[in-house]
């Protein structure tokens, strides 16, 4: 919205002015007076353009109805001014936390908005920077749901700065928005590599731990009766079509493979190209049934497999010396 | 949903929805079709056609017109404007113009942006109206038009397909109704500039009525069929009698044997006017005329600003008159004038054709062997028309080529303008100088309002005489023929079948009615339409609120709107205040605005737990107070609502115990 360029100590003093009255909150915004900015559109100014021209030709013609009809617009601009603020007061915004995603994809938000007025909402819209915003219509004290999705560019806490409510209605003369700033423990995965690369150090990994851990191998041993925990994967299914009950099947001489993701184990590639590569081999490891474990500098996370292990070891990656991070994008910016 | 993850470069881009596009088609049909009457039928045509066009499309039974259709028709519709009225600029071109391009632009809209524009020229087209017609009628319509369009905005920017219609233009009345009282403010204290600022075309409306600069047989009983205003008086004392009210218009001394022509005078440079009584003052209100006549009583002694007196004694505008036109005047009723007047002007109005209308030549000129003294022939015309079987009707029978013969001595039926030019004819042939004058005669009195009312059927026609020593005399052969069309006006003069409905012909009640509906329309041209920067001075300091001059108006609008202004954002302030904190979050921001004066912030990226586990960490005498606080405020902040007032209570004693 705002593009314009402040001295240092102005900026400053505009940021702290803005954060003391837009707060960001752990779940819901309440849009009060104090939360509420208004900017004539484009189309206000157009409109001003126009009366101004009214208005000289209303003087240059000497016609009184047309200087009643200039008048008459510029108080209606005056009255959907306040219209517009009105629109927007008292909306409640709630966000649910969404789930995380991969750096790179889209994380969508899921808004509650709400509002407590015997008055029908219409047209509040709901827009991330400069993607096409949504709108919903609030039926009197009712609520609805909006979606939003944000793309991703960096992993890490993400903290989306510019997701705004508005409205334009009734005469999209004047913008009318706040801020939603929400202190939600959002988290964006390091985006994982790409396929071929994945594949060579996903060999080069297994080459260094031959000790612990070797490939799943094609030799069939035979089938014993399957035992509550182990994977569906292992079942042999034809046997099962067969009538023969729930049998696994068994690989001779070849243990469960297991591995550990190693920070130290990477020589190749910055910080954010090492965590990429760790986070599809956490992948990898989760869909070939393996365990594994992850190892970081100043974290350790034990071997294991599962959902939660997964979540577990993506957020260790995701959290991975965010403030190193951070200072690289700031260096990177200029 | 997929289409929502596009950037889009600003939200006016959306593609607008159906009923919107229905709603901006039916919105430009009203602005405009009031208007077809004044545009050529082939733009209207263009209207319709597009706009019908555009709602097949909407409905999905047409294409859309490809853009190697629409640029040339763009094109040959600049062109038809210009070989319609060989320009593009003015009233009438300009409205043209704006109208096609705009029935145009409707092919090509379906974004936001495009219906808004499209809004805000219909928005301008309502001014465009007030140029035709500035009258109660046209406001009232237009103020409708403005709910319609205001509803259409609101429509646009409903981002819903579905349309409660009864609560939107409730909705839209609301709004234009909410903006009256500041449109008044406005145009009350907004300090008017004299105009124009710069140069205008100024244009007649259509269709208006009124006296013409000649006067040939059947023309001004033609007038006398419409009822409309021609213009109202206020007087400043009392209203002359009613054979006094003659509106002096255009006079007429040149004739061609079938038609009275203006001759072409100069400007009037000395006034030679002897007067008996004082003047009579008034103030006339003048509906447009489409030409440059101004009125006055028989004889005025003012002149109006932008206005010049002839040798004939007419007044007359410089400009014509296409808009309502109010001024003061003052007039001498009985006065003598022109004993002086050239020989030349004076020769002019004795010519005539010989070869046309024989008997009348013949007649005057045996009245100029009986009589000796000009008086005397006038006496006998006068005496001929009372006494002979002379009839006053509005529908005399249609004349030939010797109208004046075939009047005087067959038809005998005839109006005003049969008497008037007769009896200058026969003056004429009779050696006595004598032209005629057009105008009106009498008016009717509005008692609601105290004003004369003059309607275009009190058009007149009576002639001057010059004779020596008095110079140009008035004589009204009419009123020999039916003194009651003088004294008591048209309608008692007319038969019962040829009588135009007037107000004094209907009952009582009906007619009181319709005084004050005239009395109404003659306000609202003094109020809104005459409301110019010398009716501002005179009304704001009527007022008596010190405001003098266009300072003291800025400043009164400017304190106006503030105060207005500050009570409303104070009154919305206080009803949509914020939520008032809770007592415990009052309590807790006392304790931490303790401890920061004594050096513990809590940053913004710490809870309050992690905050106070920093501050006990250091060597603080009450931590363990601290600590008690703040499990008191995460209890009441997130525990059960029934313990609230006991744990606050607490909260408070112990915080009073802190010592910091």
């Amino acid at each position: 919205m705002f593009s314009v360029s402040l001295p240092g100590p102005v900026r400053r003093h505009f940021d702290n002015w803005f954060d003391n009255h837009n707060p960001p909150s752990p779940d819901a915004i309440l849009l009060h007076n104090r939360r509420l900015y208004i900017l004539p559109t484009r189309f206000g100014y157009l409109f001003a353009i126009m009366l101004l021209f009214l208005f000289f030709a209303a003087i240059n013609y000497q016609n009184s109805m047309a200087f009643v009809l200039t008048f008459m617009l510029i108080s209606l601009g005056i009255i959907s001014l306040w219209h517009t603020h009105k629109n927007l007061l008292g909306i409640n915004v709630s966000l649910q936390i969404p789930r995380p995603v991969f750096c790179g994809e889209y994380c969508e938000f899921k808004f509650e908005v709400s509002h407590a007025n015997n008055s029908t909402r219409y047209a509040i819209g709901l827009q991330y920077a400069d993607q096409a915003p949504v709108y919903v219509k609030l039926e009197p004290e009712g609520n609805t749901e909006a979606r939003l999705k944000l793309p991703t560019a960096h992993r890490g806490q993400f903290k989306p700065m510019g997701i705004t409510v508005f409205t334009r209605y009734p005469t999209g003369l004047f913008h009318a928005w706040g801020w939603l700033k929400f202190d939600l423990p959002i988290l964006i995965y390091p985006r994982p590599a790409e396929k071929a690369r994945l594949q060579q150090n996903l060999v080069e990994q297994y080459d260094g731990q031959t000790s612990t851990s070797t490939i799943e191998g094609d030799d069939f041993a035979g089938l014993r009766e399957h035992r509550v925990g182990e994977s569906l994967r292992h079942i042999s299914w034809k046997a099962y079509a067969q009538g023969k009950g729930l049998l696994t099947k068994t690989f001779q001489g070849h243990a469960r493979p297991s591995l550990w993701i190693d920070w130290n184990s990477l020589t190749e590639g910055s910080l954010e190209d090492k965590l990429s590569l760790m986070a599809s081999l956490v992948l990898a490891a989760e869909n070939e049934e393996q365990k594994y474990g992850l190892r970081l500098p100043g974290t350790t996370i034990e071997q294991d497999y599962g959902n939660a292990h997964k979540h577990a070891c993506l957020q260790a990656l995701a959290i991975f010396r965010q403030s190193d991070f951070n200072q690289e994008l700031e260096l990177e910016n200029g | 949903m997929a289409s929502h993850n596009l950037p889009i470069r600003s939200i006016a881009d959306e593609i607008a929805n159906r009923s919107s596009i229905f709603a901006v088609c039916f919105c430009f049909l009203c602005s405009i079709g009031p208007h077809f009457r004044n545009l050529p039928l082939w733009v209207s045509a263009i209207v319709i056609v597009s706009l019908g066009w555009r709602c097949l499309q909407n409905l999905g039974k047409i294409g859309e017109l490809p853009k190697w259709v629409l640029i040339p028709l763009v094109f040959f519709g600049g062109i038809g404007v210009f070989a319609e009225y060989w320009t593009v600029v003015g009233r009438d071109a300009g409205l043209a113009l704006l109208t096609v391009m705009t029935s145009f632009k409707f092919f090509e809209s379906k974004r936001h942006r495009d219906l808004l524009i499209l809004v805000f020229l219909c928005y301008f087209l309502i001014a465009t109206h007030f140029l035709f017609s500035q009258s109660i009628f046209t406001a009232g319509l237009m103020f409708a038009t403005l709910v319609v369009i205001t509803a259409t905005l609101i429509t646009i920017n409903q981002r819903d397909d579905k349309i409660d219609l009864r609560q939107l233009l409730t909705f839209s009345a609301r709004l234009v109704a909410l903006s009256v009282p500041l449109m008044i403010i406005l145009f009350v204290l907004v300090p008017r500039v004299p105009g124009p600022l710069w140069g205008i075309s100024n244009e007649q409306r259509g269709g208006v009525t009124g006296l013409s600069d000649h006067m040939s047989p059947g023309q001004i009983s033609n007038l006398i069929r419409s009822n409309e205003v021609a213009f109202r008086v206020d007087f400043e004392d009392k209203v002359p009698a009613q054979s006094m009210l003659y509106w002096r218009g255009p006079v007429m001394a040149q004739y061609n044997g079938s038609r009275w022509y203006r001759a072409r005078r100069q400007v009037l440079n000395r006034f030679n006017l002897t007067v008996t009584e004082p003047a009579v003052k008034y103030t006339v209100t003048l509906e447009p005329n489409g030409e440059h006549w101004l009125l006055a009583l028989d004889m005025p002694t003012k002149l109006v600003p932008g206005s010049l007196m002839t040798e004939d004694f007419q007044l007359v505008s410089t400009k014509k008159i296409n808009d309502l036109l109010r001024y003061s005047m003052e007039s001498h009723l009985a006065y003598q004038v022109g004993e002086n007047e050239s020989l030349e002007y004076l020769g002019l109005t004795l010519e005539y054709p010989a070869t046309r209308n024989p008997e009348t030549i013949s007649l005057g000129k045996s009245l100029a062997e009986r009589f000796d003294r000009n008086e005397d022939i006038i006496d006998a015309v006068l005496t001929m028309f009372r006494e002979q079987e002379y009839f006053y009707t509005l529908r005399p029978p249609a004349l030939g080529d010797d109208s004046v013969d075939e009047f005087l001595f067959g038809t005998r039926r005839g109006f005003c303008e049969h008497y008037a030019g007769s009896f200058a004819l026969l003056m004429r042939a009779a050696g006595i100088p004598a032209r005629v004058v057009t105008g009106y005669q009498g008016g009717e009195y509005n008692n609601v309002g105290n004003y004369l009312i003059v309607r275009q059927s009190d058009a007149h026609a009576w002639t001057e005489v010059w004779l020596e020593n008095r110079g140009w005399v008035r004589i009204d052969p009419t009123a020999a023929v039916s003194p009651s069309r003088i004294e008591q006006g048209l309608d008692d003069a007319l038969s019962d079948d040829e009588s135009i409905f007037r107000i004094q012909n209907r009952n009582p009640l009906f007619g009181n009615l319709l005084y004050s509906w005239d009395n109404l329309q003659h306000s609202w041209n003094d109020w809104i339409i005459n409301y110019d920067d010398r009716k501002q001075r005179n009304f704001l300091s009527k007022l008596e609120l010190g405001i003098e001059n266009w300072s003291d108006m800025v400043f009164a609008l400017v304190f106006l709107l503030l105060s207005v202004t500050g009570l409303f954002w104070l009154i919305v302030r206080y009803r949509e205040r914020p939520p008032k904190p809770e007592a415990y979050e009052i309590l807790f921001k006392r304790v931490l605005k303790k401890l920061s004066k004594r050096g513990f912030q809590k940053r913004p990226s710490e809870d309050t737990r992690a905050f106070l586990e920093r501050v006990s960490s250091r060597d603080f005498p009450q931590r363990d107070q601290l600590a008690d606080i703040v499990e008191l405020y995460n209890r009441i902040k997130y525990g059960r609502q029934d313990d609230t007032s006991r744990r606050l209570n607490s909260m408070r004693t112990l915080i009073k115990s802190l010592e910091l």
